[in-house]
């Protein structure tokens, strides 16, 4: 009995007293403890809850952003140029794939992958997890139907895919409109941010590069479909929260006319240069760019090779000739230089000058291209057999100020488009604007070469073709475009006096249609007539020695020679259609950019007026 | 006094009127939760729920037996017991069963038994008969100090080889409690704690890399996100996900679609946090605590002082089950693999904790027994 009621001595509690009060003290350890278990799931469940629920539904949910389908584009007959074919591949989630040999072996009875493959696509997966870590990646192999139904038919046993529809861009001519429609490919996040936050995370997604793809982009490109799927720690689909399709982007509608662009091409061949054919109201027909690139290539990632092939070649296939390369306009300015004198009250419809073989300003002679000379020439046979003294005289007279006022007025030194990534604005000078840009004062001696549409003036192709749309279109103001939804409708009127622009029109007229002019050999008998203005712009100063020697431009290198341009509208009796065309050191215009306009313009009344009369 | 001199079948049913109608009203509480929550995990059709119903049933009928039986008997018993439970600890050793790089189980049939589980009451039971002896002002004399000191130290050296430190050190924690309640001079307690520090660098020397892994997991989870730290991180993300009020029942993405790993074992309170949020929890809390201060109450109406060290060592033996599976899933603590007592999925902790509780109730039937 003793231990059960041990006496009470002085300092020892009794020993059920004793596990009292120790058993007191530990209460309160175990109080206190229960007490931060009880903050810490307080700090989690209450103050955390938001953040650990987002990461908990990151860690169900997978959303998967569908890319959507670029609208088509067509041309001015409502036939395809641009479409989307569908495809069929499948995504991953990187993150979720521990092993990735593992992985491609599992699709082995799926999907026939070789080892290259592999290894290219093993590298690109790797460096997908580092820099898009949440996001579903897109392995880039079109499948077959049979192969995605197999897939589609196993979804449960194959751990972290997802099969996918998706659309893969084609053009109907990849090599025709390859520069004007342009190409897709993958984009950059800013160029995603600038057209729409919406279309970040679409795996997959491709963009407009250039072109018409990339001017219209915000209506073409459509909004993203978005699914959200739930899946287990195994990455395994469980089912589908949600889904929304998405919006098809808007069909584009351009001016263009295939079998015109078709036939420009075709007729270009190998030669490097550009034609534009545009109605004398803006809307744009047909703007070839030659040699050309194959747009399809640019989908799927062009390989190294092609691209430094293309990169190479030094006709440049890859630049958009009509819309930003400049040439010195050479003859075809002289309607311009013409135009401006009467204006401005320079010289009148008569004015004479006697062209013999050179002519002297300030100690400098100036040579006219004929050797022999023109004899006394008017305004009208200048313009005709392209005298360069007349103009030289005209220049010097008018001055480059005013020059620069018509030319203009004319959107020699403007865009011809709007918006146009990739067009170029020419230049045309004038006193002010040389000493801005190159800091010295204006040489009477450029005035002189101006006149003829040398020295500082550059412009582009589809510039000339706007330029000379005016002055067929009776001197109104148009705005060039693609868009087929665009009011084609006249503007302004830029030449007030229709007698001026009448002589202009005569003289190209007579240029082209009459014996001597300098386009006569490459006329179209019959009624519906074309006329224009050749142009052969210097690359470089002949010097005197070179005019001793007599080198003909075909004997240079090909980097040397002379550009060839011609600048025509037609029908003689209604203008409707305006054309410019520029081989790059083509020659002469007469001889090489002539011939090409001539057939193209026949192919425009081919197609445009002839089937009219038929029925 | 009551004297217990009738029939067998007569005094069971005597007792019966005796048993803690409290606890088990909480044992039937805690069960029917945790029936309810091992249905919700049981995704793969393990047939966990039935599993786990059987075992409550057999540990209930093990609580009643335990009950029924005379604490004076218990008292008798309790060397042989801890004898008993060394003798599977050495039969693990050669026998045992090898899971997640540690040799712990025992296969006797009906389930895997742990006997390192049985020894946190082993222990317990050991030491209370050893105390029951030693006079108060006897307590602090170093020769009163050998016996109770080679009772924890032989246990624990042993589960620490298997290896489970996890374990070991809760063995070691409950072993200390008793030493605590007896009223052990605090001087031996503060050069105890001094040692251990001492101590620690070198021990880590002598633990398994994967241990010393986990110690570093613990300290930053979010290191090793797909490795070590993996389980803490779902599981703070279960919990936390659960808000106020939780997902609902049968709602627990992440215990469902399988991010937490072992929802039914180890991790069931987390489990049970996701889908009933914090406002289930605490209850839950209370429930434990409500149980943990009921043993106390019933070790104050024990006479004995076996009887008194036993419900205390019991119900501190409780609260360091929840503490360290509550601190472990909440990221508070390393994981050690520590179940939750009653809730969690598994055989022997069942049956040990309805075994301390039928201890405990037995305690409290034979209350005014003396032990002579």
């Amino acid at each position: 009995m003793e231990y059960f009621s041990p006496k009470v001595r002085k300092g020892i509690e009794s020993k059920s007293k004793t596990i009292s009060r120790r058993g007191f003290v530990l209460s309160i350890a175990k109080f206190s403890f229960f007490g931060v278990i009880f903050s810490r799931l307080a700090y989690l469940q209450l103050f955390k809850s938001k953040e650990y629920k987002q990461l908990s539904d990151r860690n169900r949910f997978r959303e998967i952003k569908e890319v959507p389908e670029r609208g088509s584009i067509y041309d001015f007959k409502k036939r395809v140029i641009a479409s989307n074919n569908q495809v069929y591949q499948i995504s991953i989630f990187p993150k979720e794939i521990k092993n990735l040999n593992e992985f491609f072996y599992s699709l082995k009875d799926y999907i026939n992958f070789d080892i290259l493959e592999i290894k290219k696509l093993k590298k690109d997966i790797y460096r997908h997890k580092k820099t898009k870590k949440y996001q579903a990646y897109i392995i880039d192999k079109k499948l077959s139907w049979k192969s995605i139904s197999k897939i589609n038919y196993n979804l449960i046993n194959i751990p972290h895919i997802q099969p996918l529809v998706s659309y893969e861009r084609t053009y109907k001519y990849p090599e025709e409109f390859a520069h004007i429609i342009g190409y897709v490919a993958e984009p950059n996040k800013k160029e995603l941010k600038k057209i729409s936050q919406n279309l970040l995370y679409v795996p997959n997604l491709k963009i407009g590069k250039n072109g018409i793809e990339k001017r219209f982009e915000e209506e073409i490109i459509g909004s993203p479909g978005k699914s959200v799927i739930e899946i287990d720690a195994y990455g395994k689909q469980l089912k589908q929260v949600s889904y929304d399709q998405g919006t098809k982007g808007s069909n584009f509608y351009s001016t263009l006319d295939t079998d015109l662009q078709v036939f420009s091409k075709k007729i270009l061949g190998n030669d490097s240069g550009s034609i534009i054919v545009m109605s004398t109201k803006g809307e744009i027909r047909c703007c070839v760019s030659s040699p050309s690139f194959n747009a399809n290539l640019f989908t799927y990632g062009i390989s190294n090779y092609e691209f430094k092939k293309y990169l190479k070649n030094e006709k440049k296939p890859l630049s958009n000739k009509p819309l930003s390369s400049r040439y010195p306009p050479g003859s075809t300015l002289k309607m311009i230089v013409a135009l401006s004198a009467l204006e401005n009250d320079i010289v009148n419809r008569n004015f004479k000058i006697r062209c013999s073989e050179s002519t002297e300003y300030f100690g400098q002679k100036y040579h006219c291209w004929k050797e022999k000379g023109h004899g006394i020439v008017n305004m009208k046979k200048a313009i005709k057999e392209s005298c360069d003294i007349y103009f030289y005289e005209v220049a010097r007279l008018l001055g480059v100020d005013r020059l620069y006022q018509t030319a203009s007025k004319f959107g020699l030194d403007q865009y011809v488009l709007k918006n146009f990534v990739e067009e170029k604005k020419g230049v045309f000078p004038n006193t002010k604007w040389k000493k801005k840009y190159v800091g010295q004062p204006w040489y009477l001696g450029e005035t002189i070469i101006a006149g003829i549409g040398q020295g500082y003036i550059q412009t582009t192709p589809i510039q000339l073709c706007k330029m000379i749309a005016q002055i067929a279109n009776g001197g109104y103001k148009i705005k060039p475009s693609f868009n087929n939804n665009d009011q084609f409708l006249f503007g302004e009127k830029i030449i007030e006096n229709g007698d001026h622009l009448k002589l202009i029109q005569e003289s190209l007229n007579v240029a082209t249609n009459e014996w001597k002019g300098t386009s006569y050999r490459s006329r179209i008998k019959g009624d519906l007539k074309y006329c224009g203005k050749t142009g052969t712009s210097q690359v470089r100063k002949i010097t005197q020695e070179q005019r001793d020697l007599d080198i003909k431009n075909k004997d240079l290198p090909w980097k040397f020679r002379d550009h060839s341009l011609f600048t025509g509208y037609g029908p003689v009796s209604n203008p409707e259609y305006a054309i410019s065309v520029v081989i790059d050191h083509g020659g002469s215009g007469s001889s090489k950019a002539a011939p090409i306009a001539k057939k193209v313009m026949q192919k425009v009344f081919e197609l445009y007026y002839k089937k009219d009369q038929n029925v | 006094m009551y004297r217990l001199n009738k029939g067998i079948i007569e005094s069971f049913f005597l007792k019966l009127k005796l048993l803690d109608w409290f606890i088990i009203s909480l044992i039937i509480i805690l069960s029917i939760i945790s029936l309810i929550i091992i249905s919700s995990l049981d995704v793969n059709n393990q047939n966990l729920f039935e599993k786990h119903f059987l075992r409550i049933i057999f540990s209930f009928i093990v609580f009643l037996i335990v009950a029924s039986i005379n604490i004076k008997t218990w008292y008798k018993f309790s060397y042989y017991f801890y004898g008993f439970v060394i003798l599977l600890l050495i039969l693990v050793d050669f026998y045992g069963l090898v899971g997640k790089g540690a040799k712990r189980w025992l296969d006797i049939g009906i389930f895997n038994l742990q006997p390192s589980e049985l020894m946190k009451i082993a222990v317990i039971m050991a030491l209370a008969r050893y105390y029951q002896y030693i006079k108060t002002d006897e307590i602090d004399k170093i020769r009163n100090l050998v016996i109770p000191i080679s009772l924890i130290i032989i246990p624990f050296v042993m589960v620490i080889k298997q290896p489970d430190l996890g374990t070991a050190i809760f063995i070691m924690l409950v072993a200390i409690s008793i030493l605590w309640l007896t009223g052990l001079n605090l001087k031996i307690f503060t050069f105890g704690t001094l040692s251990l520090l001492v101590l620690a660098p070198l021990s880590i020397s002598f633990l398994k890399p994967y241990q010393k892994q986990r110690i570093l997991t613990f300290l930053n989870p979010e290191n090793d996100p797909t490795g070590a730290g993996y389980h803490v991180i779902q599981s703070k993300i279960a919990i936390g996900s659960g808000g106020f009020f939780g997902k609902g029942y049968l709602q627990g993405s992440q215990s469902n679609l399988s991010f937490l790993p072992e929802p039914h074992t180890d991790f069931i309170f987390t489990a049970f946090a996701e889908q009933f949020g914090f406002f289930g929890s605490i209850i839950l809390l209370i429930l434990f605590l409500l149980l943990i201060y009921r043993i106390d109450y019933i070790s104050k109406l024990s006479r004995s002082t076996f009887g008194r060290l036993l419900c205390f060592g019991v119900s501190f033996n409780f609260f360091v089950y929840i503490a360290i599976n509550i601190g472990m899933v909440t990221g508070l603590l390393p994981v050690v693999g520590v179940p939750i007592p009653i809730m969690s999925y598994g055989g022997t902790a069942m049956i040990t904790s309805m075994f301390a509780l039928g201890l405990v109730t037995s305690a409290k039937i034979h209350k005014d027994q003396n032990i002579y």
